[in-house]
């Protein structure tokens, strides 16, 4: 893989974080393909199950970031910082694993706290001008979020 | 109008069952003192049958009176529970949430139970202890442990404690038909949220908070007869709510809930609220139950379980996980506004910030908004308590006084 591809898939990754973490969802669902594919899942060592907690297709997105501002929500604002571990292609799509924090920023002060740790596993459509997300699962270690958040990860 | 610091204080213009002393929200002392009196006597859900499918599978449980506890199946298998604590120098035995355990062995020393309670091994027993004390002459402490209402692991702290089908009381019979096949969970998680833990079974128990969900107003409140819907008191503190319709395609982007349940009419919800902490809750394709672990005053933590039914296929189960968390997730639409909506009672409840009555005066015959859930919960905990929850201290400090007129 050209060091230039690896770059613009990386870049996608942070800028999929970007976008979500400033509410820019029309953004976000911009760099995902038309059969973009959204899952949360995480294992519970208590049941011994693997869980799934969200699951949109690209639909489902839409429908979800449109259904937000009617909701009460949390707002404290949510960071996610990515590190991209490794960029596996075939030529047709890149298999990335990126390694994820969501620290969540108090809006009253301004105290930041370590809300969730885990990692994206994303699929990456290479046969368009730019990369594009075609499936993420967001892998989560943590299971405890408190209150919970309607704004995906 | 606004109000002055007396008036603020003054009791409320309601009969003294509609009301209580928000101090019961905030004092340690009376959490210690609802630990012995409300939780160590009641009936606790620990975990499902599920969680112990083969002989040595385990799970632990902290149980809300304090007390670490192991569950376990035996090569008999029956379930039983005991202590997670070393009768030698008392340490945790068991560390792992769940796994598999042929022999209950401690760390620190070695001394190893098996799933009767039994010692099976003292290291160096008869070098150290000779013939003066040996396997026989310990055993892990066991607490009462039945199978029941829908195959759920109930624990009991008391040796002398009521029956378990006593303490229920007939508060589940709403529910047993539609729990009648064999069960399983497929969600768990657990929220540590800085409140106390009787707010959470209150807001389990009121529906008026309604207004706080988009997606209840969309789907519920709107539909005829939802607010013909009754609460049923039931002895011992519990209550039950009867069955809507709720109609999911109301919800933008949702649609009719494809799966359904066996029995429960298509869009059906039930809930059972079971004193001190614990709720029952089957919304059209899943149950879900709440066990409440107070860690604080200000503090509780709460499991949350996902069911389905053991014959699901994998589209079923599919379809019902995908409902669930819809509702219930850790980020689904209700139960984050619900978990908010108890964290802002807590910072404004909590010590020191001029909180001084909280309200349970609607009265609509008994239907959905109708606050006679919390009214009823409040009596039997004036009862277990030993004076009322609107007096907790009896003190007349700052007393409930009528405000000057």
């Amino acid at each position: 893989m050209k060091t230039e591809q690896r770059q613009a898939i990386e870049e996608l990754i942070y800028r999929s974080c970007l976008a979500l973490d400033a509410g820019e969802f029309k953004t976000f669902l911009a760099l995902c393909t038309p059969e973009f594919r959204y899952t949360l899942s995480t294992y519970s060592p208590e049941i011994k199950r693997e869980m799934v907690w969200l699951d949109h297709d690209r639909k489902g997105m839409e429908t979800l970031f449109t259904n937000l501002p009617r909701h009460n929500s949390d707002h404290s604002p949510l960071t996610r910082h990515a590190t991209v571990y490794t960029v596996e292609s075939d030529g047709a799509v890149a298999k990335v694993v990126s390694a994820l924090q969501v620290f969540r920023t108090q809006l009253d002060g301004g105290s930041t706290e370590l809300f969730a740790v885990g990692r994206f596993h994303d699929t990456v459509a290479l046969d368009g001008e730019a990369p594009r997300l075609a499936r993420r699962l967001v892998r989560l270690d943590t299971r405890q979020l408190g209150f919970g958040n309607h704004v995906p990860f | 109008m606004s109000k002055s610091e007396a008036q603020w204080n003054a009791a409320p213009e309601f009969p003294t069952s509609h009301y209580v002393d928000s101090r019961l929200y905030t004092d340690e002392a009376i959490l210690n003192e609802e630990k012995e009196k409300l939780f160590k006597p009641a009936w606790i859900i620990a975990c499902h049958e599920s969680e112990l499918a083969a002989p040595g599978d385990y799970r632990l449980f902290t149980h809300p009176a304090g007390v670490p506890l192991i569950v376990i199946r035996g090569e008999d298998q029956k379930v039983r529970a005991f202590y997670n604590i070393c009768p030698h120098r008392g340490n945790t035995i068991l560390y792992d949430p769940s796994g598999n355990a042929k022999r209950m062995t401690c760390i620190f020393h070695q001394w190893s139970f098996d799933a009767y309670g039994s010692c099976v091994n003292i290291t160096r027993e008869t070098e150290g202890y000779q013939k003066r004390f040996s396997k026989k002459d310990v055993g892990l402490r066991e607490v009462r442990c039945e199978v029941a209402f829908g195959a759920f692991v109930w624990v009991n702290l008391l040796d002398d404690c009521v029956a378990l089908r006593e303490f229920i009381g007939g508060a589940l019979d709403i529910l047993e038909p539609f729990m009648q096949q064999p069960l399983e969970v497929f969600h768990f998680h657990k929220a540590h949220i800085r409140t106390n833990f009787k707010l959470w079974h209150d807001t389990n128990s009121e529906f008026y908070h309604d207004y706080m969900h988009y997606f209840n107003r969309i789907t519920g409140l709107l539909q005829p007869g939802y607010f013909e819907r009754k609460y049923t008191p039931f002895p011992n503190g519990h209550a039950s709510v009867g069955s809507m319709q709720i109609q999911y395609d109301k919800y933008e982007g949702s649609k009719e809930r494809a799966v359904g349940w066996p029995g429960l009419a298509r869009g059906g919800w039930y809930m059972v609220d079971l004193f001190p902490g614990m709720t029952y809750n089957l919304r059209t394709s899943v149950i879900r139950i709440d066990t409440s672990v107070p860690l604080g005053p200000n503090d509780v933590l709460i499991e949350f379980r996902g069911l389905g039914l053991k014959s699901d296929t994998a589209e079923e189960r599919a379809q019902r996980i995908f409902d669930h968390n819809m509702i219930w997730g850790p980020f689904g639409r209700n139960l984050h506004e619900d978990l908010l909506g108890v964290t802002g009672q807590g910072r404004a409840l909590r010590k020191g910030t001029g909180s001084r009555w909280i309200l349970h005066g609607r009265e609509e015959n008994s239907t959905i908004h109708d606050e006679i859930g919390m009214r009823h919960y409040y009596a039997e905990w004036s009862r277990r308590m030993g004076r009322p929850a609107y007096d907790p201290y009896r003190d007349g400090r700052p007393g409930p006084v009528r405000a000057a007129a």
